[in-house]
């Protein structure tokens, strides 16, 4: 019976990941910018729908608000921050060093305006019932699982029917192609920033209603995402989704042999092992570069 | 949110205020270092007003020769900023009297302020190992052991608990409660079913309850801080457990009192009657309320008795002719032990610990009540 | 004024110690790893047990934190030989947090998260000494032993492979020794400054060896320049004493301190990393300082 409530857990958890993994990883994708700061687009979402529920506005427009708030924000970190490094063939950690600045000013900001320490939607979704003996489900798991389904099955449709979509992996895969084409491959980064932050959104609004807000709680957030983009393989969205679901599930589950205080290093183990066993991911092509 | 936002701008309206006694003397420098930023910036921001409280009390009384000044660092409650914290308060802003919290800046900071006899006052950790860290370090909040003795007997007696499961973070503190706990429970015929560690940066806690619900206990103690501990909450009563919360005097935070699910959690605090008879703890609750416009709990009284006690020993060491410095206050307070704070009087050992009575409280209805 | 001087300066030279060690690994070798802090720890453990149980002489502590940590590095080289690039960063952050929740746990040896106390000053023929001349010492031995090994053949090897590891092994080099050989110096320097730091504070614990202490030892090296030899110096001076300076701005409220000097010193992070993507002292009319 634990085994199934761990379990089930660990799918909710599993949901959150997958939905953070799946936008950090289309824009490292499409962009090749490790987008550390995409913990801190999750953070403004959450606390962005904390507002708009605490000022009594009706929840979808929360959800609105909260998902164009990611989005805003994954675009200026674009135009401000990321394209002028770039500009300079910036190297790797240069953009890390800045998005990192990024997200002390805003977890910062953040803790000055909204109040420090925990915060919540209150909201009797996140209420667990007993649906079987001993096993407690809250309607939030169906409700993130639901979400994650949904934004997936969307994601995917975009990215091999509409153009842009279409384009979106043309350039993951060959910027030099775009080019090519005509398109163009600034246009086509934003719209990745864009879509992958928005993807924060959902699983930020879900966050709020069950574990709750702190402004610090971007960075693991973060983590989750870069060890989710590595063990799918990158560049494959399809693989960073399924390893967030896993590396909340391998959380979850791992209480069932070890003591509760390992169940964070479970992830990174996980995430080590592929490492040096798969460096290619769960669906990446096996090169080590 | 709107009551935090009125406080902050009470805050910001502070600096302004200040000039107008600096021109009289040099003033007194009283340090903080506690956590102003990160996750544990909501105690940093409650330890600050408590003494914020005290030093407008000493000035307004002209309690001593000069005015008292607060300056405060960041100690992001790690151990390198708590040290270039405690050299720039010690080195350069020649504070003979600063207030600490957190367990690493405590254990960093100790042997700066015994090289230099500089008074450390701790109203905030609770942890067994932070006393006796140097002859200049003290305590004014009884430390964990005493919360446990004290909340034990009352959840077998009053709430008819014989089974009790743990959730902690294993550090010192942890550590302590769990081990008074593993002695004190079996003493009053009840027993711990169930110790879960967390790690101190965990943010989900389904899992652990699961857990926790299989261990079927009847009534849940946290050790845990600041955000952390009102997750654990949430996640409890969000994940069918609907035993009794019980927990040490952490719980008294904005942040759990106002928490639906922390409705009916116990916890320990010092005795502090803020409707009794008593003067200095009733100015405390009157002048508090003016100037943050919220009630105070426990945490803002701790730092208001760790920054008042430096007006009554400072006034001591004055009268007497001496010069106020760690050493002559340290021999004032061996010489004269027991002091009117707020919550009444309170007695310090020779490690400078001080010895309070203790009280368990009741979160009802968003209200922090004393039952026992 | 001098002894908060002289405590920043300790913590600067100790800073920079880590921050050109690293740089050894990411400016010269293009091994980008975000677990320093891990090997920072074990020579701190390994020098405060020293002190703590047998003497409190610096050499000896520092001797020892150097043969852990580089001896432990290979946990890091291990990886290093397999993959590269973001592959690496991701499998040095796993590394990172699993080595943190160790410190945690292992109370024995490192006290978990209530860490070793009262660890002895340091003591050289019964007489204590301040860490800062010690620090300093070390400090230039690996500023000058960085500058040797880069000139060296050892150094070409290594750049040769931070371009292209192909390259270097169809020229015959052995890729593999050389990255393991780097990382195992600058994992060792690391331990050295981990000893150091042990004691100065006469505490130390988990929390001083997290990934937030990682990546600011990266950011150090970016910002002052990877890839140049008094860079990473420079960068670990600012960011040390960035905070320290900030915290002399009058009329902060109280309770808004931590947060304005934290605002300002990422702002400051970011402005520099966007006008200066190649570290103040990096070469911008090349552009690219590091892979």
């Amino acid at each position: 019976m634990l085994f199934l409530q761990l379990l089930l857990n660990g799918l909710q958890t599993g949901a959150i990941y997958a939905l953070t993994a799946a936008g950090f990883a289309l824009i490292f994708g499409a962009t090749k910018i490790f987008h550390v700061a995409h913990g801190t687009a999750f953070t403004i979402a959450g606390y962005v729908f904390l507002f708009a529920w605490g000022a009594g506005w009706p929840s979808w427009l929360g959800v609105l608000a909260s998902i164009a708030a990611a989005m805003v924000f994954g675009i200026v970190m674009e135009r401000l921050v990321y394209r002028p490094i770039q500009r300079h063939e910036g190297s790797f950690f240069t953009v890390f060093v800045a998005a990192f600045g990024v997200s002390i000013v805003v977890q910062n900001i953040i803790g000055m305006i909204a109040g420090r320490g925990f915060a919540t939607v209150d909201t009797p979704l996140s209420f667990s019932a007993e649906i079987l003996p001993e096993i407690f489900v809250a309607p939030m798991l169906w409700i993130s699982l639901a979400t994650a389904g949904v934004l997936f099955v969307a994601l995917t449709l975009f990215l091999t029917r509409h153009p842009a979509g279409v384009a979106l992996r043309a350039l993951a895969q060959n910027p030099d192609l775009i080019r090519t084409y005509g398109l163009s491959s600034n246009g086509l980064s934003v719209l990745a920033f864009a879509i992958g932050s928005a993807l924060a959104a959902p699983a930020a609004i879900v966050t709020a209603m069950t574990t709750g807000l702190n402004e610090a709680i971007g960075h693991h957030v973060m983590l989750i995402s870069i060890a989710a983009t590595i063990v799918g393989g990158i560049g494959s969205l399809r693989g960073a989704a399924l390893a967030g679901m896993m590396l909340g599930i391998a959380e979850s589950l791992a209480l069932t042999v070890v003591d509760t205080q390992w169940a964070e290093a479970v992830s990174f183990l996980v995430l080590f092992g592929f490492i040096i066993f798969r460096p290619a991911g769960i669906f990446g092509v096996t090169q080590t570069r | 949110m709107i009551g935090r936002r009125g406080a902050l701008a009470t805050g910001l309206a502070l600096p302004f205020i200040r000039p107008a006694f600096a021109q009289t003397a040099e003033p007194y420098v009283m340090g903080s270092l506690f956590p102003m930023s990160g996750p544990n910036a909501e105690f940093g921001e409650a330890f600050t007003r408590g003494a914020q409280v005290a030093i407008a009390h000493i000035n307004a009384d002209n309690m001593l020769r000069r005015p008292v000044r607060l300056q405060s660092e960041d100690s992001q409650a790690l151990p390198q900023p708590s040290v270039i914290g405690m050299n720039k308060l010690i080195n350069i802003d020649r504070a003979s009297w600063v207030l600490s919290s957190w367990t690493a800046t405590a254990k960093a900071i100790a042997p700066i302020g015994d090289r230099a006899k500089t008074i450390m006052v701790n109203g905030g950790g609770v942890g067994p190992d932070l006393s006796g860290l140097s002859p200049y370090f003290w305590n004014v909040i009884a430390l964990a052991h005493l919360e446990v003795q004290a909340i034990v007997p009352f959840l077998v007696n009053q709430r008819n608990v014989k089974r009790v499961a743990l959730i902690y973070v294993d550090d010192p503190l942890g550590d302590g409660i769990l081990g008074q706990l593993r002695e004190q429970l079996p003493r009053h015929g009840a027993s711990l079913v169930g110790s879960y560690s967390v790690p101190r940066a965990a943010q989900q806690f389904g899992s652990v309850v699961a857990r926790v619900r299989q261990s079927r206990p009847d009534a849940i103690y946290i050790a845990s801080f600041g955000a952390q501990q009102a997750q654990i909450v949430k996640g409890l009563r969000d994940n069918g457990v609907t035993q009794v919360i019980c927990s040490f005097s952490g719980f008294g935070l904005d942040g759990i009192r106002t928490l639906p699910e922390a409705e009916g959690a116990l916890f320990t605090t010092q005795k502090l009657d803020f409707e009794s008879g008593d003067p200095i703890t009733k100015r405390f609750a009157t002048d508090y309320q003016a100037r943050f416009g919220q009630a105070p709990v426990t945490y803002h009284a701790n730092y208001y008795n760790a920054a008042y006690l430096f007006g009554v020993l400072g006034r001591q060491v004055e009268q007497a002719g001496g010069e106020v410095n760690g050493e002559t206050m340290r021999a004032a307070m061996l010489a004269t032990r027991k002091f009117n704070l707020v919550g009444g009087e309170g007695e310090f050992d020779e490690l400078g610990n001080m010895l309070t009575q203790l009280q368990v409280n009741e979160i009802r209805g968003q209200r922090v009540i004393a039952v026992g | 004024m001098t002894a908060f001087l002289i405590n920043l300066a300790t913590l600067a030279a100790i800073s920079g110690i880590l921050a050109s060690t690293l740089n050894f690994i990411v400016g010269y070798a293009g091994i980008f790893s975000v677990a320093h802090a891990v090997f920072f720890g074990l020579g701190a453990y390994g020098g405060a047990q020293v002190a703590l149980l047998l003497v409190p002489n610096p050499f000896l502590a520092c001797l020892v934190a150097a043969v852990i940590a580089g001896g432990l590095s290979l946990c890091l080289a291990l990886p290093a030989l397999r993959v590269r690039g973001e592959y690496f960063v991701a499998a040095s952050l796993g590394l990172q947090m699993v080595a943190a929740t160790l410190f945690a746990e292992l109370k024995p040896l490192t006290g978990g998260i209530g860490g070793l106390v009262g660890i002895p000053r340091p003591e050289i023929l019964g007489t204590i000494v301040p860490v800062l001349p010690l620090a300093l010492a070390a400090l230039a031995l690996i500023l000058w032993a960085t500058a040797r090994l880069q000139r060296g053949t050892f150094g070409r090897t290594l750049q040769s492979i931070r371009d292209a590891d192909s390259a270097a092994e169809s020229l015959g080099k052995n890729v593999n020794a050389a990255k393991t050989l780097a990382v195992v110096f600058a994992c060792a320097g690391a331990g050295v400054a981990g000893a150091l730091y042990a004691l100065h504070l006469s505490f130390i614990n988990v929390e001083s060896f997290t990934l937030d202490q990682s990546i600011q030892i990266m950011a150090m090296v970016i910002i002052g320049g990877a890839g140049t030899l008094w860079g990473p110096l420079v960068g670990a001076v600012l960011l040390l004493s960035l905070p320290a300076v900030i915290s002399f701005i009058p009329f902060i409220p109280p309770t808004e301190v931590g947060a304005v000097q934290q605002i300002i010193y990422g702002t400051a992070m970011t402005l520099l990393m966007i006008f200066r993507p190649a570290g103040l002292l990096g070469d911008m009319s090349k552009g690219k300082s590091t892979a």
